[in-house]
């Protein structure tokens, strides 16, 4: 057993590498969607003819979910975990892909669960005036800039690993 | 550009009053300035409550019918009416509208009804096997009945005591029981029955056994039942009533604005007088107006005073109108400030495609934003928003093929080409350099937004704000740039040929304008500051802000970010759907249905949030980064006195 983990080492690190980028994004967003849509749904309870702004609003804190599994995916890639590949990871390259994944993971997962306290923010806010909609998605989405740079971190990081 | 404005006074025949408020409504040229001294006793708020009560009872009636109205379809252009025409309906409107909540307060009685029924009958379960009637279990002058829920034990306890008699009903466990005993030992019984388990129960004030009672309510449910179904459908036939009911309500709304301009006015015995804000290029239109109505009227136009604070209408040519939406969802600009929109626009195409920088997205969001304008014909913020999307779609089509994708898909793919596209950079394969070429285009939208503000400075003859607060910046920024080309230029391949750069020094240049800039800010920062140490530290404070210029350079990042973000996400989805078309046999043409039709979901869904995230994303680097140069906001919407409707669009 041991040896069979010595020899696959590499590529034992990078699905971790995968499970940890797509872990990150994808609770923080089932956290960060759940709490909007509590929000959301206390909005509807009044005023069910603003659906459409509170839904877009609680979805915002979802694509740190998408980021994670974009990272992950790409892992999986250059780690030869896709179908048609087959790429031999040493395990400094298994370390390199595994540590790559943590920008990812924990941007997404903190920044979706901050995300959605803004969108939860801006849920009560439309509830009482209806036009500053356009406002609250603003600074909702001023919070995913730190997703997205945790997402280019990553990418740069998964793709600068010589295979 | 933005519209200077004029405050119109304007003194009229009192009887001709409304006349003209009415005409003035449908000009839609003036914003009203309350002058009144509201002497009429709550005449007018009273008149206000009404019409907004009105509406409110229009509106009602008109929730209800509407999912069974004709519904237009989802891109069909806004109904348009004539006034006089939707004026006529309120009549009509009104009996439909009557007719309307009766049949609701008619439903909502009947399921009021239904439920107490349901109450009624659950509780006469257990006492459905007793064949006396309800009413005949009465006191009298000898006997005391009780009436009540009791569980086996309780019930054999009371079978124990004589002094009681008893009869059980119903399911063991849960006993119905009607007990008798002798009046003079109620008291006692009433004492011994709080000790058991028993819960006092009175009966209904029904006929007959409970049985009896329980087959009454079951048909008057069966009756309520039919009578709610036949109110449905009398619902759904008032579905026709809808137009109607719409038109009713938005007349309303212009009456009751109108009723508003009514209580900002100042009357006397035979005149009026009523104050306001006109755009200095309508005047002629609130002239027109009123002279429609009569001749026999006094106005005066003028330039806003120093301390008065007008509305700040923005205009701008067909091209760049639509982006003042974005400039409204920022903030308004000063009235007396500058219109920052046809400065922005430019900048806004660009950066946005950038972003975006998929050819395929950018044309379904050009294609999709054109059909929206051509069948929906849409007005006001959603087709400044249709508008800002066609162009940022033409805009994302042009960097799809410079620096992004196809679908996600390399155009060298599609074209059968090896390496030459993307044209001119490719962000995946040379970060740095696409970051690089990002925090350039920031240098030179931040800038521009000095350039801007030098401009002002010098229209205000402030010329040394003008040179020592702004072209300082630029100077160190192009320096900057000039000085670090030659490093950056190793992140490109091949590095960029610079001979003639050094030929030219202009990397020394570069320094040169550095230190220049930072000696302007320096010595002149603190340029209103006698004391000379005093002033110097002002200098060195006003150099500290190299490091906001620093995080607003660095905050371009987004726009090499954003554009990965949106090309990976594609590629992965490209990814996935074509693992499903590995099959063989009938799996590969069910496979490739299944991808098909999931490329093309999660395809709008990509370009729906990446859309959604360019659009933000690109507005703040304007906001913040840009509007922070020049920008004074603070200003406020012109709200005219005018048709506004919530339902149909009035015709001319």
């Amino acid at each position: 057993m041991l040896e069979l983990i010595k020899a696959n080492l590499g590529l034992i690190l990078a699905t971790a590498g995968a499970v940890v980028a797509a872990a990150g994004g994808i609770l923080g967003s089932a956290i960060g969607v759940g709490i909007a849509g509590e929000a959301a749904a206390g909005l509807v309870s009044e005023q069910p003819e603003r659906f459409g702004n509170a839904l877009v609003l609680q979805l915002l804190p979802g694509t740190q979910g998408i980021y994670g599994l974009v990272v992950a995916v790409f892992i999986a890639m250059r780690a030869g975990l896709l179908p048609g590949g087959s790429v031999d990871v040493a395990v400094a390259q298994g370390w390199q892909l595994f540590f790559a994944a943590f920008p990812m993971a924990l941007g997404g997962l903190i920044s979706a669960i901050h995300q959605a306290r803004v969108s939860a923010a801006g849920i009560n806010t439309i509830g009482k005036r209806s036009e500053e909609f356009g406002h609250c998605m603003l600074m909702a989405i001023m919070v995913e800039t730190y997703a997205i740079f945790s997402l280019l971190i990553s990418m740069l990081l998964i793709f600068g690993v010589k295979l | 550009m933005i519209v200077s404005m004029k405050r119109l006074t304007l003194v009229g025949i009192r009887q001709e009053e409304t006349d003209i408020l009415r005409a003035l409504q449908k000009a839609g040229a003036v914003e009203l300035i309350s002058v009144t001294s509201d002497d009429d006793g709550g005449e007018g708020a009273r008149r206000l409550d009404e019409a907004a009560e009105r509406i409110s009872r229009f509106s009602e009636s008109l929730s209800a019918i509407k999912p069974y109205a004709k519904k237009p379809g989802l891109l069909a252009p806004a109904r348009q009416e004539k006034l006089e025409k939707m004026q006529g309906d309120v009549g009509e409107a009104e009996v439909a509208s009557t007719h309307i909540r009766a049949i609701l307060e008619e439903k909502k009685q009947i399921e009021a009804r239904l439920e107490k029924d349901r109450s009624t009958y659950d509780a006469l379960i257990p006492w459905a096997d007793m064949d006396q009637e309800m009413s005949s279990i009465v006191s009298s002058k000898f006997t005391q009945y009780f009436t009540g829920l009791v569980d086996p034990a309780g019930e054999a306890a009371i079978r124990e005591q004589e002094a009681i008699s008893a009869e059980f009903y119903g399911e063991p466990g849960n006993r119905a029981a009607v007990l008798a005993c002798l009046k003079e030992d109620a008291r006692l019984v009433a004492g011994f029955l709080k000790t058991v388990n028993w819960t006092d129960v009175s009966f209904p004030h029904l006929k007959g056994t409970p049985r009896e009672a329980m087959q009454a309510i079951e048909q008057d449910e069966i009756a309520g039942e039919k009578r709610l179904i036949e109110l449905h459908k009398e619902l759904e036939s008032c579905g026709v009533s809808a137009d109607l009911l719409e038109n009713a309500a938005d007349a309303l709304l212009i009456e009751q604005d109108n009723l508003a301009a009514q209580t900002q006015v100042e009357r006397d015995v035979s005149i009026f007088r009523l104050e306001g804000w006109v755009r200095s290029d309508e005047t002629d239109k609130v002239e027109q107006a009123i002279r429609s109505v009569t001749d026999a009227y006094y106005t005066e136009y003028r330039d806003p005073a120093e301390d008065e604070v007008p509305p700040t209408v923005l205009k701008n040519d067909a091209f760049n109108s639509p982006f003042e939406s974005l400039i409204t969802l920022y903030s308004l600009p000063d009235a007396r400030g500058i219109d920052a929109t046809p400065y922005m626009t430019p900048f806004y195409i660009f950066l946005f495609g950038i972003m975006l920088s998929d050819t395929g997205y950018g044309l379904v969001l050009s294609l999709g934003a054109w059909l929206l304008l051509k069948l929906k014909k849409p007005t006001g913020g959603l087709r400044g928003l249709a508008m800002v999307l066609f162009w940022g779609g033409i805009s994302t089509m042009v960097w799809g093929v410079l620096v992004g994708t196809f679908f996600g898909l390399d155009f060298d793919v599609i074209f059968g080409t090896v390496d030459r596209f993307p044209l001119l950079i490719d962000p995946t394969g040379n970060p740095v350099g696409m970051l690089l070429f990002c925090l350039l285009l920031g240098i030179i939208h931040i800038c521009s937004g000095h350039v801007i503000k030098m401009k002002m400075c010098f229209e205000d003859r402030d010329w040394q704000s003008a040179v020592f607060d702004n072209l300082s910046w630029v100077f160190i920024l192009i320096g900057l740039v000039l000085f670090a080309l030659p490093m950056a230029s190793t992140f490109f391949d091949p590095p960029f040929e610079l001979g003639w750069y050094h030929a030219l020094y202009l990397d020394k240049v570069g320094v040169g304008l550095i230190l220049a800039g930072s000696a302007m800010i320096l010595l002149f920062k603190g340029r209103e500051k006698k004391n000379p140490v005093m002033r110097l530290a002002s200098g060195l404070g006003g150099l500290y802000g190299v490091t906001s210029y620093l995080s607003d350079i660095l905050s371009y990042a987004r726009l090499l970010a954003l554009g990965i973000a949106t090309g990976y996400l594609a590629m992965v989805f490209n990814t996935l759907c074509s693992m499903l078309m590995g099959g063989s046999g009938v799996m590969k043409v069910v496979g490739f249905l299944i991808a098909v039709v999931l490329l093309i979901a999660l395809h709008l869904f990509s370009i729906a949030i990446n859309t959604l995230g360019t659009f933000v994303h690109c507005a703040r680097l304007q906001y913040v980064e840009f509007f922070g140069k020049f920008y004074e906001e603070g200003g406020r919407a012109f709200k005219p006195l005018q048709y506004k409707t919530k339902h149909v669009q009035i015709s001319k």
